[in-house]
């Protein structure tokens, strides 16, 4: 075949031999679909851990006087469920998880571009969780997610433990972003131009240079707080000629690109789901791919709107407001763009398509509360107060993480070859969406009133809807349980899926499920873009993959 | 050296290989990668450099009160001696093109030493300085951290290029297929810059 030979003895065919054994098959794996599992699960772990430290929290705030634990207890409990989502929950899930899991065979490779990188980047994660984790036995961390000096530098022994623990985890994704930069620009299949990539991969392309680029910044960060607590070097001691200032500059520098590392990828799973369910081509490809691009671009820009009220220069507020709210434009594309797509479709409302339009609703929620805080005077209103904390759980909990189960609900039938259970999966929907806006919805009128963030007692005038929102809290959680024990039943007694039960038109439904080793018998060409659903499919290739014709045989070497 | 005339003949015997299409896209793949990899090195100097201007001019003038003296004339004969040793990378990677082993050996050994030199001159200017790095304020904070984290580069180059010596010494690269002694002299290069910028900043300015 022409396109065959186009490749042939190029790194496109190289195969690794089918690993044996189950170190090598399932712990020690070089195979990208089986480490994004692992990140799934490891992540699935530390998930269970966050939720029942936010279970804590609302069970605290029950009471205006106090609940169960002393102050200085709840600073921790809140420091480690935010660090734990944002670094060892959300951002492993849609990097490391799905975009291990998805993105190599959407763009026809057989794996990533270094293996052995993966498997190392991987375990680097877990490890670093429980580094995390230990830091309990020691004093854990207490200062919130951000560790702001001088309360960082005050804290316990843990803190230095957290610092160690998230710059490694942050080793893990930069080399994760490496590897996966590489594999987009290199290993594409035959015809796979960057305007015929799917979607979900435009995500983690545009996701990989934040993770390479914003994480270092972090571990630089990072290690100037634990040099400073060990060996007293004085990067944030206003007293010897440091500035606290200095940390929040370099820890926002970071932490807003993190911001859309976590939401991009969530972008880019939506773009999948919406015209799989709707049967109808993604409106605005090219807009949706580069507005994107803008995102990240200008997501290095405005880091200092986190920084209003600390003191740093006020002629810099103007320019960071004006290119903070600069990012709506590009967001407001791809949310008109969705509701295009789904505009005048046949709609199927699966699980997944159902966590997409919550997740398209609740987004559209905490982007709009995001105009707000980027303008200076709202903010030095709202700075400190529930209403930050509603705005970013409704971007996290309610884009990132229901997009990570939206993608969770459409790709598990690929994993394993068996559906998840539908009606539990609706079920778990409306839970979590019912859930999760009553826990985090009266956030946003009692930070107006004035209620600050992490604190253990408050004014009793907050009690009656503190009250609610730990109810709601409680279905929310059972709603994520609900996914939890869906998974792992249908794991094992889920209908058998077939190879592709949405119907769908990317590569990794046009081989059996889960994927084999090899990913291909024979490496595609591709024509077009996925999404025209009224055409054939634009690949060639293909015509093997589902037969009983043998695998293709691993390289020599 | 009976080494290197052993592996003289070993790397005559596979003289006439010529590279394949999977060793040519590996070598694209790796190069990116690593300079990728470059990329996010330069990230984390950028962030301490950034850090470093970030303390010089919040208000208390420069150098602080109390701070050692640099002393210029060693740090540039100490550059000199880095620069000197881009350039002998540079040749040993040259000769090893031009299919010559030993030159390419001698270019690599100098290379090695003059990586020694520098180390040796910069833990020089370190005793002159006299101070602690927790000690020194944010002298320390600026100088101590960015020119040891260069210093912790350069450490590690010398035991890559050592490493690399040896493996080309075994036989591990051809004529034709050197991918790691690329990404080698890369990366000492990129020391290289790192350390322009460093003189700049702490020496110049």
């Amino acid at each position: 075949m022409a396109v065959a030979a186009v490749h042939s003895g190029g790194i496109a065919d190289h195969i690794h031999p089918e690993p044996q054994g189950f170190i090598r098959k399932y712990v020690f794996s070089i195979d990208h679909k089986i480490i994004g599992i692992q990140y799934m699960i490891t992540a699935g772990i530390f998930m269970l851990l966050a939720g029942a430290l936010a279970e804590m929290i609302r069970a605290q705030l029950m009471r205006a006087n106090g609940g169960f634990m002393t102050p200085d207890t709840f600073n921790t409990v809140f420091t480690m469920h935010g660090s734990t989502m944002v670094w060892l929950v959300i951002i492993p899930l849609l990097t490391g998880g799905f975009g291990n899991l998805v993105m190599p065979v959407q763009i026809g490779a057989r794996d990533v571009a270094f293996p052995w990188l993966n498997m190392i980047a991987f375990w680097i994660f877990p490890v670093s969780g429980l580094m995390l984790y230990s830091s309990f036995l020691m004093g854990a961390p207490a200062a919130g997610w951000t560790e702001y000096p001088p309360m960082s530098l005050q804290g316990a022994p843990g803190t230095s433990m957290w610092c160690a623990a998230i710059f490694l985890v942050g080793v893990g994704s930069t080399m994760t972003g490496m590897n996966f930069l590489v594999t987009i620009l290199k290993m594409r299949a035959p015809g796979m131009t960057f305007t015929r990539m799917p979607l979900f991969v435009w995500g983690q392309f545009v996701t990989a240079p934040l993770l390479m680029i914003a994480t270092t910044a972090l571990g630089a960060a990072l290690a100037a707080l634990f040099v400073q607590r060990e060996f007293g070097v004085p990067f944030f001691d206003p007293t010897k000629g440091g500035s606290p200032l200095l940390w929040q500059h370099m820890f926002w520098f970071y932490s807003h690109p993190a911001v859309y590392i976590m939401i991009l990828p969530a972008f880019g799973m939506i773009s999948e789901i919406f015209p799989t369910f709707g049967r109808k081509p993604i409106f605005g490809y090219k807009m949706i791919a580069f507005s994107s691009c803008a995102i990240a671009i200008l997501g290095f820009m405005v880091w200092a709107h986190h920084m209003f009220t600390s003191g740093m220069a006020p002629q810099l507020q103007l320019p960071f407001m004006v290119l903070t709210m600069l990012i709506a434009i590009p967001t407001g594309v791809k949310i008109f763009s969705w509701m295009a797509t789904l505009w005048g479709g046949v709609l199927t409302f699966s699980t997944a398509m159902l966590y997409s339009v919550g997740f398209l609703a609740l987004f559209t929620l905490g982007g709009i509360t995001g105009v707000f805080l980027a303008a200076v005077p709202f903010d030095l209103h709202a700075h400190g107060t529930y209403f930050i904390v509603a705005h970013f759980h409704y971007v996290i909990a309610g884009g990132s993480l229901m997009g990570a189960l939206a993608g969770l609900y459409f790709w598990f039938p690929k994993m394993t070859g068996r559906m998840l259970n539908e009606t539990w999966g609706k079920w778990s929907f409306w839970l979590y969406f019912i859930g999760m806006n009553g826990t985090f919805l009266p956030m946003h009128w009692l930070g107006l009133w004035g209620m600050p963030r992490r604190i253990a007692v408050y004014d009793p005038q907050f009690q009656t809807w503190n009250q609610i929102e730990s109810v709601f809290s409680l279905v929310m959680t059972a709603g994520i349980i609900l996914t939890f024990v869906n998974v792992l039943v249908s794991m094992k007694r889920g209908k058998k899926s077939g190879h592709n039960p949405w119907d769908a038109r990317t590569l990794e439904w046009q081989i059996p499920s889960p994927m084999p080793y090899y990913n291909f018998k024979h490496i595609p060409s591709v024509f077009a873009t996925p999404y025209d659903f009224a055409e054939p499919l634009p690949y060639r290739g293909l015509e093997e993959e589902l037969t009983d014709s043998p695998p293709p045989v691993p390289a020599a070497h | 050296m009976a080494v290197a005339s052993v592996t003289q003949a070993g790397i005559v015997g596979r003289h006439h290989e010529e590279p394949d299409q999977l060793y040519v896209e590996t070598r694209e793949l790796r190069v990116q990668g690593f300079l990728l990899f470059m990329v996010s090195d330069l990230v984390l100097f950028s962030s301490f450099i950034f850090a470093y201007l970030y303390l010089r001019n919040t208000g208390q003038g420069w150098p602080p009160p109390g701070a050692p003296k640099l002393d210029l004339a060693l740090a540039a004969i100490n550059s000199v001696i880095l620069f000197g040793s881009g350039a002998t990378m540079h040749f040993a990677l040259e000769n090893w093109k031009h299919e010559k082993f030993m030159k390419f050996a001698g270019w690599m050994v100098s290379t090695i030493v003059l990586g020694a030199m520098f180390l040796s001159g910069q833990i020089v200017e370190y005793g002159k300085l006299a101070v602690g790095w927790g000690s020194s304020g944010i002298f320390g904070a600026g100088f101590f951290t960015l020119t040891g984290m260069h210093g912790f580069h350069v450490f590690c180059g010398i035991i890559y290029l050592t490493i690399l010596l040896l493996q080309a010494a075994q036989g591990k690269y051809t004529f034709q297929k050197y991918t790691g002694l690329t990404l080698g002299t890369l990366y000492w290069h990129f020391v290289d810059v790192i350390w322009v910028v460093l003189f700049s900043i702490f020496y110049l300015i």
